[in-house]
């Protein structure tokens, strides 16, 4: 152990005409919670992961965070530190999802760039239909990356730094759409069609309109949209027009399941600390896929869908089979993420989810 | 903003098929060309491949001086009568944001993401003399602490800021991102060795909560990219003199190269804004007034360097090899020169953002032109 060292101000000056001190102040030196622990590097090749820095006395995650300002998980707190303000959320129920880490590191791990890993080269030559429905689709996913960027973005300064994990996973999750909001950007250039018409503004506003929590943020945007977009690119992957159209949201498709992955384990790691909140949870639900079913009856994007699995107008028919089918896939994929997070929504789901569920007799309509 | 489609190359064949298509019962009246349609961009794998500015074409790549986008609709995009006013946002004027460029370093960032996890070699580490590892584990947890200021703020900005100016916007996230990466590093080399985390700042100021508070964004840039992260991109500069494994060396240089990324944000975006909107430039200088009384007398509290801080004498031990008198002494003297070259940079950030007069008619803090000389 090293001796404190509390030195006399001296004759020395600097620059700037201040004293300078013979030596620096050491007191600092023994403050800590926990010394002489030391990390692993996780022994298959993945490196030093931050879940593995959660050891001795820096395993314990508390259920709240009692102060508002960035001190470090573990680190020494400093007698009068004060509040940075933000940072309201310090429970652990707000935000905590045990997978946040990993989550993390994957997705560091499995980085690449719309710039070089599309073969962009092979998006050419669709009829102009096709193409123009592409873009009309490119427009709304780009839309929907967009808002997510945002949204997340925004909540940071509120999230407490004391669940670092979280931090650093939401840190990706922007990043990742932002990736997807310039992946189908560049999508919709690639042939000049460009951004077309805007999406319908429902579910942007259910999901920018959440003053009342994180929680309710990651359930319209990761339990609802995050479905639907996520079914969207499973058919793009299996039946996009064009290599580079399949690539793109093959690609993608990863970034969605961590932002999913994140959102059911946050919400399951809710209820199970605090039970009450899955009646709020439901309700809140409900609204969401109220917006969502109200945005799907604008028949924009279900048309811009159908074109491109029918491969043409003219086709259209069979495409909305496709589509139906699509929009099928999407609640099953919604009613599962809230199974999993123990939120059954089987019994409550809405009238027009309902609809979707079994198929769909016809085609959306727009409505008088 | 162009918000017309122009159908007239296509009108022909188009009416034909929306004609069947409505036979059918779709309503299809979205399905129109817009004024690029057909202008195919081509690109070269071999040059860095499709880049965010190689896609800059006709209405999507005007960039409005005044955004009226409150909906969040994508640039150039058509617009929907009924769409909510969801936006909110409180940067709708270019200058407030914009710089040049924005795009190229967005790509950039992309391209030199790294992993903490796998990128630092961290089985090269060695057991240190406690002294030396106390002063690395003290470094970290200040850097563990300062780094996401510069997430979560930028955060906030990035919500506030039109999508018309996604590309400012864009550049921010990839910085979201590094300061997580940054955040993450250096409360891995805390851990690394055989030591733990060490004390926390001690007090809001020093963590940057001026950055917290910065109602404006070009003041908030100069804070955080000007002031804050060039102090620590000096001191990453430095990693090489004050590292003692193969591991530390490569977290300085890697963290270096993003930050010096993020710093350049903001002296372009300072460029710009005093190339386009002269009669901001006063307020920008009193801004600078600030962050000279920080970057002296330690106001500001993002520098590791600054004097009586746990950091700066954790950086004499480092640079000095040890906590020995003698040792420290010297750690000192080097550290000293740290912030002489702190100091000189920063004088260079501002007169390369248009706003070097202050070095010339005597607005500058007059003990920076001690620092610069001594
Ligand atoms: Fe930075």
């Amino acid at each position: 152990m090293v001796q404190q060292q509390h030195q006399p101000t001296g004759g020395k000056r600097d620059p700037g005409g201040d004293p300078v001190p013979e030596l620096p102040d050491l007191s600092w030196i023994d403050k800590t919670l926990g010394w002489g622990i030391k990390a692993r590097v996780e022994p298959f090749g993945g490196g030093m992961t931050v879940d593995a820095l959660n050891i001795g006395v820096y395993a314990e995650v508390p259920d709240h965070i009692p102060f508002r300002n960035r001190l470090p998980r573990g680190a020494y707190p400093a007698p009068g530190a004060g509040s940075i303000g933000g940072y309201y959320l310090q429970d652990k129920h707000e935000q905590w999802a045990d997978c946040a880490g990993r989550l993390y590191e994957e997705a560091i791990s499995r980085r690449w760039s719309t710039a070089t890993d599309i073969p962009w080269e092979t998006a050419h030559g669709l009829n102009d239909d096709v193409e123009l429905a592409i873009c009309q689709l490119a427009t709304e996913l780009s839309q929907h990356a967009s808002v997510e960027t945002e949204v997340i973005s925004g909540w940071l300064q509120n999230l407490s730094p004391g669940y670092h994990e979280v931090k650093l996973f939401l840190s990706t999750a922007t990043y990742d759409s932002a990736r997807m909001f310039e992946g189908y950007r560049k999508r919709a250039m690639v042939n000049g069609g460009g951004m077309m018409l805007e999406s319908p503004g429902g579910m942007n506003r259910a999901i920018l309109e959440t003053y009342a929590g994180w929680s309710q943020t990651v359930l319209g945007m990761w339990f609802v949209r995050n479905s639907l977009d996520t079914t969207i690119l499973r058919y793009l992957a299996a039946y996009g027009p064009t290599e580079a159209d399949r690539a793109l949201a093959a690609r993608l498709i990863p970034d969605r399941m961590r932002a999913a992955a994140y959102a059911t384990d946050h919400i399951r790691f809710a209820i199970s600390k605090k039970p009450e909140l899955a009646i709020g949870f439901q309700v809140w639900l409900g609204g969401v896929e109220y917006a969502q079913a109200r945005d799907l009856r604008d028949p924009v994007l279900t048309e811009a869908l159908a074109i491109i699995f029918g491969r043409g107008v003219a086709g259209m028919d069979d495409g909305m089979t496709v589509v139906r089918r699509l929009l099928q896939d999407f609640v099953k994929t919604y009613l599962s993420r809230c199974k999993q997070a123990n939120l059954d929504r089987s019994k409550s789901l809405s009238g027009s989810f309902q609809v979707m569920l079994s198929g769909m007799p016809a085609p959306p309509r727009p409505q008088a | 903003m162009a918000t017309e489609a122009k159908p007239e190359k296509y009108i022909t064949s188009f009416q034909q098929l929306m004609e069947e298509g409505r036979k059918n019962g779709y309503r299809l009246d979205w399905l129109l060309p817009r004024e690029t349609f057909g202008a195919r961009i081509d690109s070269d794998p071999d040059a860095g491949g499709l880049l965010l500015q190689d896609i800059d074409r006709g209405p999507f790549a005007e960039i409005p001086d005044w955004s009226n986008n409150m909906s969040g609709r994508p640039r150039g995009s058509l617009t929907r009568a009924n769409a909510a006013r969801v936006g909110n946002y409180s940067i709708r004027t270019k200058g407030d944001i914009w710089l040049k460029n924005a795009s190229q370093l967005y790509e950039e960032a992309v391209q030199r993401q790294w992993s903490s996890a796998v990128d630092v070699p961290w089985e090269t580490m060695e057991e240190l003399p406690d002294d030396i590892e106390r002063a690395e584990c003290q470094l970290a947890t200040f850097l563990t602490e300062v780094e996401f200021v510069a997430g979560d703020v930028p955060g906030k900005w990035i919500s506030q800021t039109t999508p018309d100016y996604y590309e400012p916007r864009m550049f921010l996230i990839s910085q979201i991102m590094d300061e997580a990466r940054h955040m993450d590093v250096f409360r891995k080399r805390a851990f690394a060795n055989g030591g733990g985390l060490m004390s926390q700042t001690t007090n809001v100021a020093l963590s940057g909560g001026a950055i917290d508070s910065a109602r404006d964004f070009t003041e908030m840039s100069a804070r955080l990219h000007i002031s804050g992260e060039g102090l620590v991109l000096s001191i990453f500069r430095m990693g090489e003199r004050m590292s003692y494994n193969a591991a530390e060396k490569a977290i300085y240089r890697l963290a270096a190269s993003d930050e010096s990324r993020h710093v350049a944000f903001g002296v372009m975006h300072l460029q710009y804004l005093s190339q386009t909107d002269p009669q901001r430039k006063e307020e920008i200088h009193s801004y600078l007034d600030e962050i000279e009384l920080g970057l002296i007398a330690g106001t500001g509290g993002q520098n590791p360097a600054q004097r009586g801080t746990p950091s700066s004498a954790a950086l004499a031990i480092l640079l000095g090899g040890g906590s020995d008198p003698t040792l420290m002494a010297e750690g000192a003297q080097i550290a000293l020169a740290v912030r002489q070259r702190q100091v000189k940079e920063y004088v260079q950030r501002v007169k390369v953002a248009g706003l070097g007069e202050r070095f010339e008619n005597g607005r500058a803090n007059a003990t920076l032109a001690a620092y610069v000389s001594a």
